[in-house]
């Protein structure tokens, strides 16, 4: 079953190829009779600089295709864009089309109504070209569709490891390697890797990216969530402790606990660090400061032995139609409006980001860095793990529980306990959501 | 039996006022009465599969049993620490102004206006201030204090000191005023004879000063704590989230967060009920203080 998600995700993903070969088709759109007002609100400006700029673009040129049709989007916070969306689903009120983080992110408005499946607003053919339909599928329907790909490699510095003695050819790819490279970093009084814990945003991405070395697939998380497993097996609380090695390695910027998540990522584009634990949908915005020259990619180093070591942390990123809006099919219209050719090429060309749709042309992609990440996401794509374990056990295990790491005030094996505990206590307090968590991970 | 003009008449003086005061309740329902009842509801229920189901207390025992909200309080309680402290000081500071001294007019104005600046403002320069590699580390560097360099923010046991030192910083501000406005009002009379009579700097504050403030000192002291126990959210929300580890974790916080983070939207309405129905004691008390200072005021 785990190896079916894994072959899943990668022929989804390998249909990015087979699409390179195929003309250019936009989606058939109709043009509806009556004046008809869309809201969106979203969010991805912040992690895909551009992205408001052909998100303007594309509702300009639906609306000229499609006169009657007016659309407003609002750009929302990162700290907004789940409470906005809360308080509009309990008064049942706001807007047509929300943006969504995948899975969790996404269903779990799925289950309160708050969104509907998009089965038959969209036609099959048509979805069939979405990147990680899996994320957003449950009970065999689609309840979002991806808009962009967002994944983590590691970024770093050549210059700084050249400097270092750190050859460019032969890259840390094991924990030793990487423990090591921090050691000659420090050697020459460079921070080896920055990142910001404050907002508390970071410690769900380093669980993601390193909490998934020793299991195979993102079943195996949902299977701890759900009880079947704990968070205090060896395979699932051993990140802590090669978190902690990083941190007496002195392998992270000193003020790692008193900065947010941006100005942890600042410092590597500042000079001040060599490597960050990064997000590819900044690099485009990152080369437009500092150029590619200075920056190189790489897989996250190795320590563990399950099946997603040796996978890329992808997600889509996506949008989704809202159960109380009156106009669901022209809502779904503009969705497939931002799935046709000429909008996945300006995405790309605005952003630097991979859509999340095989029809994308990818000889599109000049750029090496970029290339190499189309690679992973082709060869090796694999789930982000925040999207497949509850909020709660997220922000007060991951969150909280790196921010305790740092402090000093607790050891790997207690931060294990506590999101046991956290875990417990979110099945104790949620029934409902743990049915629903239950339904997810058997079907 | 129909009634007769004259019974009608007075039947509509009867019930005047009332027409008169049915729009105003009919807005003060809608806008404060079924919210209150709707979370006073929500609190006792939970939702299972689509229906919301009545639960009783279970809500309540719940956050009773989350380390999480337990910790919340107690930060809520030690961040009430700043109440008498921040009295003590606008105390201070109002007495050294109401004496006069020079520039008094400049540094009123200077100490009032931080209680004007937005806390979102606030939190954000503080929080690079505080940071390791903030300004005021910087600054004690310079000056040779390295053994002072601390992580303010990032160090669990000193993140809920340097909140309570940003929001004495801002709310003292307001005591000052409040206490110097009173003293103003303070008959001169008062002062020229204790002054007559030879009470030092020392006995004219201690026994005609505070004695005058005293109804302003409590009043302070309530919409404090208030303060404290409800409107911290944007000092903690803006400076730490929370963290680190909880450390800073306060009540209103953990009602954002089991509402809107967790979806926990009757949790949160068991902590609102219990933050709401502390907080009216405090208000009860301020609206009786205030009574009491209207009454006081009134004696010849």
């Amino acid at each position: 079953m785990k190896e079916m998600r894994l072959i899943l995700i990668l022929l989804t993903v390998v249909s990015l190829l087979a699409g390179c070969a195929q003309p250019s088709t936009p989606s058939p759109t109709e043009a509806p009779a009556e004046p008809v007002k869309l809201v969106i609100w979203w969010w991805g400006e912040q992690e895909a600089p551009g992205a408001q700029k052909w998100l303007d673009e594309t509702i300009a040129e639906y609306q000229k295709l499609h006169p009657n049709v007016t659309i407003e989007a609002v750009l929302q916070s990162t700290d907004s864009l789940i409470p906005a969306f809360q308080s509009a689903a309990a008064a049942q009120q706001g807007p047509d089309i929300q943006y969504f983080w995948g899975g969790v992110w996404t269903l779990e408005f799925a289950w309160s109504g708050a969104i509907v499946p998009l089965d038959d607003l969209i036609p099959a053919e048509e979805r069939a070209h979405y990147i990680n339909n899996f994320e957003r599928t449950y009970d065999g329907k689609l309840w979002g569709i991806g808009w962009y790909l967002s994944g983590n490699p590691m970024v770093y510095n050549p210059s700084l490891f050249k400097k270092a003695g750190i050859d460019l050819n032969d890259l840390p790819d094991t924990w030793d390697e990487l423990i090591a490279a921090c050691d000659k970093l420090n050697a020459i009084g460079v921070t080896p890797i920055s990142g910001g814990l404050k907002d508390g945003w970071f410690g769900g991405w380093l669980f993601s990216i390193l909490g998934r070395q020793n299991l195979d697939s993102e079943k195996d998380f949902m299977k701890a969530s759900i009880g079947e497993a704990k968070f205090t097996d060896p395979a699932y609380a051993e990140w802590w402790e090669r978190l902690n090695q990083l941190k007496e390695a002195k392998c992270w910027n000193a003020d790692i606990n008193s900065i947010d998540y941006q100005q942890g990522q600042d410092q590597f584009v500042q000079g001040k660090s060599a490597m960050i634990f990064g997000n590819d949908t900044f690099l485009k915005g990152w080369a437009d400061i500092i150029g590619w020259d200075n920056m190189g990619v790489m897989r996250v180093p190795k320590y563990g032995s399950g099946k997603l070591a040796d996978t890329y942390v992808v997600t889509a990123q996506g949008l989704g139609i809202t159960s109380w809006s009156k106009h669901k099919k022209e809502a779904a219209d503009f969705l497939m409006f931002t799935h046709t050719q000429d909008r996945l090429n300006a995405w790309f060309k605005y952003t630097g980001v991979l859509p999340a749709d095989n029809r994308f042309d990818t000889t599109q992609i000049d750029q090496p860095i970029l290339k190499q990440i189309f690679e992973w996401v082709v060869e090796s794509a694999g789930p982000n793990l925040e999207n497949f374990i509850p909020s709660m056990v997220d922000e007060q295990a991951n969150f909280t529980g790196t921010q305790l790491l740092f402090a000093g005030d607790k050891t790997p094996a207690e931060l294990a306990q506590l999101t046991e505990e956290v875990a417990q206590k979110w099945r104790e307090q949620n029934p409902d959501q743990l049915q629903n968590f239950v339904n997810w991970y058997s079907r | 039996m129909p009634l007769s003009v004259s019974q009608r008449y007075k039947l509509l003086r009867k019930i005047e006022p009332y027409l008169f005061l049915a729009p105003a309740l009919v807005v003060i329902g809608l806008i404060f009465a079924f919210p209150i009842v709707r979370l006073v509801t929500l609190s006792f229920q939970r939702p299972f599969q689509g229906q919301m189901l009545f639960v009783g207390l279970t809500n309540y025992q719940t956050i009773f049993q989350d380390e999480v909200f337990l910790r919340a309080v107690r930060n809520n309680l030690t961040l009430l620490i700043s109440v008498p402290i921040m009295v003590v000081i606008a105390l201070i500071l109002a007495i050294f102004l109401f004496d006069r001294i020079r520039g008094w007019q400049l540094y009123r104005t200077t100490l009032f206006l931080p209680y004007l600046l937005p806390i979102t403002v606030v939190g954000l320069i503080f929080s690079y201030i505080f940071q390791l590699s903030g300004v005021l580390n910087d600054f004690l560097k310079v000056i040779g204090l390295e053994q002072f360099v601390f992580d303010w923010l990032g160090s669990t046991r000193l993140a809920l000191p340097t909140l309570m030192f940003v929001i004495i910083w801002k709310e003292v501000g307001f005591g000052i005023v409040l206490f110097l406005a009173r003293l103003m009002s303070v008959e001169e009379e008062l002062f020229d004879a204790a002054k007559i009579d030879g009470a030092d700097w020392w006995k004219l504050h201690w026994y005609i000063t505070i004695p005058q403030l005293a109804t302003t000192i409590e009043f302070f002291t309530v919409v404090s704590i208030i303060t404290i126990l409800s409107w911290v959210f944007g000092y903690v929300y803006v400076m730490t989230g929370g963290g680190p580890g909880n450390a800073t974790m306060v009540t209103e916080l953990f009602i954002y967060l089991a509402g809107f983070r967790y979806n926990q939207m009757n949790i949160a309405a068991a902590v609102s009920v219990i933050l709401l129905l502390v907080t009216g004691i405090f208000i009860f008390l301020e609206l009786r203080l205030r009574e009491r200072s209207a009454a006081l005021e009134e004696v010849p």
